[in-house]
């Protein structure tokens, strides 16, 4: 049976399989169970929070993401 | 007798003083604030005051809600939504890394998933899906969105998606706009009653099942199988505390497979309804061609590029739970988005502040989901619609605020 645990967003892939697995196994004997009902709940926001992350982490320009710390420097430098 | 200038229409986009230079406004409430801004531009009138203290309730804050099912692109529709009002939304500076609250300078946009009253070992051991009321705190919500609307700042709690925990809370300020996105934004009657204008996003199973399909394939465990019994799970308390919230809504976008390709199911191309409802105040549905008529409209031909499958449009009244509503519908997808302007020209009611404003939205996004298709056209239709709203009340409230003082 799973726990939640504390992670951070890189461990959520492999949270996200063992929610699967865990609401297969608790689906076994009851498919209409809360339990079994409960246990695929967390499948759903377990994956939305994984795309909303894979989101973020796509919009993020590798030259922007320079410029934002480092303002100052040939490549980033714009005046209006 | 005291006049309040918190009503004051002002241009959406310029900030009040408060906004501007020094950060020096955060320890001050709102009451406070509206006296800066009243005292350094309008030079001191001191019949707007009784002694020191600002008379006037401030309030002026507008609530949207948003409901949708996870995963159904409420959060393409919240940037869509922003975008309208100028100035990208950010999380809040400096706070928790996982708060789920989208600040920009005129809207708030706060996620519903935070007044969970159970967390996720919580909602397990009681065998309850966030779907179901049980799992929410709904009296904590009505007190807080009231609170907002009535322009006091609330310590809001944090539910984390990914350790699904209930963090520490964080300090919301009334915005102009609060919109509220989530599950459940009309279950609550009270709740309900507090919002100026609800929409739900309504997306078939055939489509839901194509986008999650999109979305989690390519993560490790799941399978079709998996997909499929995640929704079908969770498929009966969806239809019992979810689904029944859209005859409440004031614009329901509806999401269908196409009818323009026999036996799609890859939910690319899509069929997308706009349901407006008919009599609500400060809203007037748009209309194609003849208000009230019923239209179909192919506008494929010399001056718009279609290509396989093409691009349909309807328009006709209907009713909708018992209410009298207007329809636009569109089916199909575009190939050129800069000719969507052929389209936007045949379109009235609109409420755009100048010819193209429509198409130009849809182009400043055309890296979002469904910017080719009927999806982003209405919801920056929609967009459209709530800053029109706003300006309305806002309009109306600057023309009576002697009524609303002297209560």
């Amino acid at each position: 049976y799973l726990m939640p645990v504390r992670a951070a967003p890189e461990g959520l892939s492999e949270k996200i399989d063992a929610s699967i697995k865990s609401a297969q196994e608790s689906c076994a004997d009851d498919p209409a169970s809360g339990e079994c009902v409960a246990a695929w709940d967390e499948v759903e926001e377990l994956s939305a929070a994984s795309s909303h992350a894979r989101d973020k982490a796509k919009d993020s320009d590798p030259l922007e993401t320079y410029c934002k710390d480092n303002p100052e420097t040939d490549e980033c430098r714009t005046y209006e | 007798m005291a006049v309040c200038t918190v009503y004051t229409v002002q241009p959406l986009n310029t900030s009040c003083s408060i906004s501007t230079p020094t950060k020096t406004h955060l320890g001050f409430n709102q009451k406070q604030v509206f006296f800066f801004n009243n005292y350094s531009s309008k030079n001191t009138n001191n019949s707007r005051f009784r002694g020191n203290k600002i008379t006037c309730s401030a309030g002026d804050t507008i609530v949207i809600g948003l409901a949708a099912d996870s995963g159904c692109g409420k959060s393409t529709f919240m940037r869509r939504l922003t975008s309208v009002f100028g100035g990208a939304a950010s999380p809040p500076k400096g706070g928790n890394p996982d708060s789920n609250t989208l600040i920009s300078d005129t809207t708030t946009v706060i996620c519903l998933d935070d007044y969970h009253s159970l967390d996720r070992t919580g909602r397990k051991e009681k065998g309850v899906t966030a779907l179901d009321p049980r799992a929410n705190d709904f009296d904590l919500m009505y007190q807080q969105v009231k609170a907002l609307k009535d322009g006091v700042a609330v310590e809001k709690p944090i539910y984390n998606h990914v350790s699904g925990l209930l963090d520490p809370p964080e300090l919301i300020k009334p915005p102009k706009i609060l919109v509220i996105e989530g599950l459940h934004p009309m279950y609550d009657q009270r709740v309900r009653d507090l919002l100026d204008f609800s929409i739900y996003l309504d997306i078939s199973n055939e489509v839901k099942f194509a986008w999650k399909i999109q979305r989690d394939m390519a993560e490790r465990g799941h399978s079709l199988e998996s997909i499929k019994a995640s929704i079908e799970a969770r498929k009966p308390d969806f239809d019992a505390y979810i689904d029944p919230q859209k005859q409440y809504a004031d614009a329901v976008i509806e999401v269908l497979p196409t009818r323009l390709i026999p036996d799609d199911n890859e939910g690319k191309v899509l069929r997308v309804k706009l349901i407006m409802k008919e009599g609500v105040k400060y809203f007037n549905p748009v209309y194609l061609f003849d208000e009230g008529s019923t239209v179909s409209w192919i506008p494929c031909g010399r001056k718009l590029t279609c290509s396989y499958p093409g691009i349909k449009f309807a328009y006709g009244p209907d009713t909708y739970f018992g209410h009298e509503v207007s329809v636009l519908e569109m089916d199909g997808q575009f190939d050129r988005l800069d000719e969507l302007i052929y389209v936007e020209s045949h379109l009235s009611n609109i409420s755009t502040k100048f010819y193209g404003e429509i198409t130009q939205q849809m182009l400043k996004h055309a890296d979002f989901p469904g910017s080719n298709n009927g999806t982003g056209l209405f919801q920056t239709i929609v967009g459209l619609k709530i800053r029109d709203l706003f300006e309305q009340i806002a309009a109306s409230k600057a023309s009576a605020p002697l009524e609303a003082t002297k209560a």
